[in-house]
């Protein structure tokens, strides 16, 4: 039977609709995801580009689909630690890390969140807000079981408390529980483990982590959500104000070959998420000015050239062309000034804003030169999957038999349905080479 | 430690002060300074602008003499430091070039061969003596005394050209710091003095020069410190042409970093040292001394 | 000079000046150049005065303008401070370009009387700034030695090998 069964590394959009298209045809699906939940960075998103959908909207159903398939098995908050073998038979080895809570009994009442006492900043919400040491990362988790953070954890640090323990009514809290080794057995592989946003503490004339009011895109696209750490209010870290004026910073990062930098690629998706979040903001606030520092708008594909000129022309959202080399903070208003060339008269002018974000490059995740080697499959200088075949065969990898979707794959991939594209993509190359090997 | 030490034109002619400093400073750090003889003009920017073989030529020379000695090159000036750093640099990654060089300079009998560094004083300073050394050798620390450093640019800038070797100016914040001082973040820190736009539009070097002393007087500092003799001046005399011209005044008090340390170490400054100040130290030495 | 104010644009224009540049010594960078500014938003110069705009003076270049480019003192503006390469996201080395730049203005005679004094200094004296007899004898007082050691036969040796010497005679 293992010539059915898949392994699937990475629980975005891409691993979702990867497995759902290979558990529909029949395939046992196993998914594997590092972090406590399924979604990925769809997850964290408000609105997608151009037609405004609600992220979640879309990507809640399919969560939930994939967490009730019985052709899909979940294995969150885990690890793929080993591979051997090869097309139509590999040996994986996951690292189920211990969640502390048995996830059969756990039923996500939420009432040890309530109880716990601890908090942290919540990475999901990018630091900007709290959660507790126990938790689930967001309202619509799947699974929907509480995870214990360790780390944070007074128990396991001092030894203390088993609060949580107590209330919950379920007895699911399980501090005892030990990491499990799980070995599978399938036929093919694929690999979808997204993108890392880059830091930019490495361009430090932008002032990021100095300056409170200097954000990145991410950190906005959560200040903007209703479910986000401030309920959907836009506000300056600094102060708690809603900014009046706010930059976008394009090509952070990106096309920037610089040798401590080293990305000459273009994100291919940030001009078109500036756009989305400045008419988000708009759409918040109609006063407020907004001016976008860019490079060159690379708005293309459907509906996206349109969705600039309607940014511009009933928005009134600034476009500049002209890419900024430094941010600076007063000392006492704390706000930001950038300086810039005027388009019109070609003059170097400053202006003042309340808030400025960089839209920063996706970047590799950092493990990506740890997992490929794993894996046995390449990468190219960037660190990015690398296809054998860019034309003929975009969704394979250097190994037969493992494939490998979305940004992992590096920038040629845009956007959202780019990702879902090439999922289903990947599905269908499994299902052809399965059925191959099958045949010999 | 032995470093050939190369004074460049500026300091030995105009800016004494900064080369006594120097001269009593590193030997008590153990550093000896051996003064190269014969050599030439590091080949500044203005020269850089005529000709590129001229450049490398002269430079090179000087890099030559060091190597003869056997001893890495040590310079105060932050043109001089670019200068012989850049050729180095280039001539030791680039063969076909340090031919070329090597052809002109069969003229006067040398020969590039690519043996030696060349560091900045504060290179020196922050590698060599460390700045636990420069600490401990510090008598009296100005506690209390706000100071804006002025590091120059071509300390750090280019980047690439001093990539590992220190961090930035935070190395040069880290010895500034260690007489005690507070080193006070101000607007445009990193920026250039304008220096180098004096004869081309001297409107404009200066008022290049008045957005950094803006910063540094909304910062609210004692006094400037400055390692590279082009800033010095630009800052120091450059606040008596803007006061005349443009009619603001600053009096910030302007001080090279070794004359600061030397103070620090015990070994007050003359008075013709304090003379040869354009904007007076009265105001700062005061506050020094109330520091003890 | 007037010529160069008058033309016609596709007359004036000197398609290949561009790589002619680039061929300079230090010229490379221009060819990567994305005209994204942030050379000039970074530039000292460029925030106090409308005359000097880096990413515009290479856009001249790029467009051919020889003559606008060689015979004007634009390229002397940039104070070689390096902070464009640095910030450059392409790696274009603006500031090293303003080199090549000028060592072609100088071929052109194009070269500012206060660098054809130091230039002159350099080739009489061995270095840029010379001493005045008060601050030798000052040296002398402070217990500084009176002798500055200069190679100048060596230097004016290396001047007349280079172009250094017929470059200095020239005026436009």
């Amino acid at each position: 039977m293992e010539h059915k069964s898949v392994l699937i590394i990475g629980g975005g959009i891409a691993g979702i609709q990867a497995s759902l298209d290979l558990a529909n045809r029949g395939f046992q699906v196993y998914l594997v995801e590092k972090s406590p939940s399924i979604g990925g960075r769809m997850a964290q998103l408000d609105k997608t580009f151009p037609t405004m959908d609600c992220s979640m909207c879309i990507l809640a159903p399919k969560m939930i689909e994939c967490g009730h398939h019985p052709n899909v098995k979940l294995l969150t908050y885990s690890e793929v630690k080993e591979v051997k073998g090869s097309v139509g038979n590999f040996k994986v080895k996951v690292l189920k890390k211990p969640r502390f809570v048995d996830e059969s009994k756990c039923t996500g009442c939420g009432i040890c969140s309530e109880k716990c006492p601890i908090k942290v900043p919540n990475e999901f919400d990018m630091n900007l807000g709290m959660r507790k040491t126990i938790y689930m990362p967001f309202l619509q988790a799947v699974p929907r079981v509480a995870t214990i953070d360790k780390d944070n954890c007074l128990l396991f640090q001092k030894g203390v408390c088993e609060i949580c323990q107590k209330f919950c009514q379920a007895g699911a809290v399980d501090f005892d529980q030990q990491p499990e080794e799980i070995t599978l057995n399938v036929g093919a592989i694929i690999v979808a483990t997204g993108f890392d946003m880059f830091n930019p503490e490495q361009i430090p004339p932008f002032g990021y982590k100095r300056y409170k009011d200097v954000i990145t895109a991410m950190e906005l696209e959560r200040l903007l959500c209703a479910s986000g750490p401030t309920g959907g209010q836009l506000v300056r870290p600094s102060d708690g104000k809603m900014p009046k004026s706010i930059a976008f910073i394009q090509c952070v990062g990106s096309r920037d070959r610089r040798e401590w930098i080293n990305n000459a690629y273009c994100s291919s998706i940030c001009c078109k998420y500036a756009v989305k979040d400045a008419v988000l903001i708009k759409e918040h606030d109609s006063h407020a000015m907004i001016t976008i520092f860019y490079i060159d708008m690379r708005a293309f594909g459907r509906g996206f050239q349109e969705f600039v000129n309607r940014a511009k022309a009933e928005y009134g959202i600034n476009f500049t062309r002209s890419n900024p080399g430094e941010i600076t903070e007063d000392p006492e208003t704390k706000r930001l000034t950038i300086w810039f060339e005027d388009n019109v008269t070609r003059t170097v002018k400053s202006l003042t804003f309340d808030l400025v974000v960089l839209c920063t490059a996706l970047v590799p995740r950092k493990d990506s030169a740890e997992l490929a080697k794993t894996l046995g499959i390449e990468t190219d200088n960037y660190r990015f999957f690398k296809s054998p075949d860019l034309i003929s065969r975009p969704v394979d990898t250097t190994v037969p038999g493992i494939f490998a979707c979305g940004y992992c794959l590096g920038p040629k991939t845009g956007d959202i349905p780019d990702s879902v594209t090439q999922a289903s993509a990947a599905a269908a190359r499994i299902a052809e080479v399965l059925a191959e090997v099958t045949k010999q | 430690m032995k470093y050939a030490f190369f004074i460049g034109c500026l300091i030995p002619a105009r800016e004494l002060g900064y080369e006594i400093s120097v001269r009593k400073i590193m030997p008590l750090f153990g550093v000896e300074l051996v003064d190269m003889e014969n050599v030439n003009c590091c080949a500044p920017f203005s020269i850089q602008s005529l000709d590129y073989a001229s450049w490398l030529s002269l430079a090179a020379r000087n890099l030559c003499i060091a190597e003869e000695m056997g001893l890495d090159v040590l310079t105060l000036c932050n043109d001089c430091y670019e200068s012989l750093l850049m050729t180095n640099t280039l001539l030791k990654e680039n063969k076909e070039l340090r031919e070329k060089v090597n052809s002109v300079l069969a003229t006067v009998d040398k020969e590039f061969k690519g043996k030696i560094k060349v560091k900045h004083f504060i290179d020196v300073l922050y590698d060599d003596v460390g700045v636990e050394n420069v600490k401990n050798a510090v008598k009296t620390p100005f506690h209390g005394l706000r100071v804006g450093v002025q590091p120059g640019c071509h300390l750090t800038k280019p980047k690439r050209l001093h990539f590992g070797e220190r961090i930035g100016i935070k190395a040069l914040d880290e010895l500034v710091k260690a007489t005690g001082v507070k080193s006070v973040d101000f607007e445009r820190k990193e920026a250039c003095c304008g220096g180098p736009m004096r004869g081309i539009n001297d409107a404009v070097a200066l008022q290049v020069a008045k957005q950094k002393l803006d910063g540094l007087k909304n910062a609210g500092v004692d006094c400037i410190v400055t390692v590279c003799p082009f800033c010095y001046l630009e800052l120091d005399l450059g606040q008596l042409e803007i006061k005349r011209h443009l009619n603001v005044e600053y009096n910030i008090p302007v001080v090279h970093f070794a004359e600061l340390l030397k103070i620090a170490m015990g070994m007050p400054l003359e008075d013709w040292e304090i003379r040869s100040h354009k904007i007076p130290l009265a105001k700062v030495l005061e506050k020094m001394k109330e520091a003890k | 000079m007037d010529e160069a104010k008058v033309g016609a644009f596709p007359a004036r224009a000197r398609a290949d000046f561009m790589h002619e540049v680039a061929n300079t010594p230090r010229g490379r960078g221009v060819l990567l150049c994305i005209q994204c500014g942030r050379c000039t938003n970074s530039c000292p110069v460029a925030r106090t005065t409308d005359e000097y705009n880096p990413r515009k003076l290479v856009e001249t270049v790029i467009l051919g303008l020889r003559k606008e480019v060689l015979l004007g003192n634009l390229p002397r503006y940039c104070l070689s401070c390096f902070t464009c390469l640095d910030r450059c996201p392409q790696g274009g080395d603006i500031g090293e370009v303003m080199f090549a730049i000028r060592n072609l203005a100088a071929k052109e005679g194009n070269v500012p009387e206060g660098i054809i004094v130091q230039a002159k200094n350099l080739f009489e004296t061995g270095r840029v700034v010379t001493p005045t007899r008060m601050a030798l004898i000052q040296r002398e007082r402070y217990g500084l030695s009176k002798d500055i050691s200069i190679g100048i036969d060596e230097a004016q040796k290396i001047l007349k090998k280079t172009s250094f010497v017929e470059l200095i005679s020239k005026k436009v």
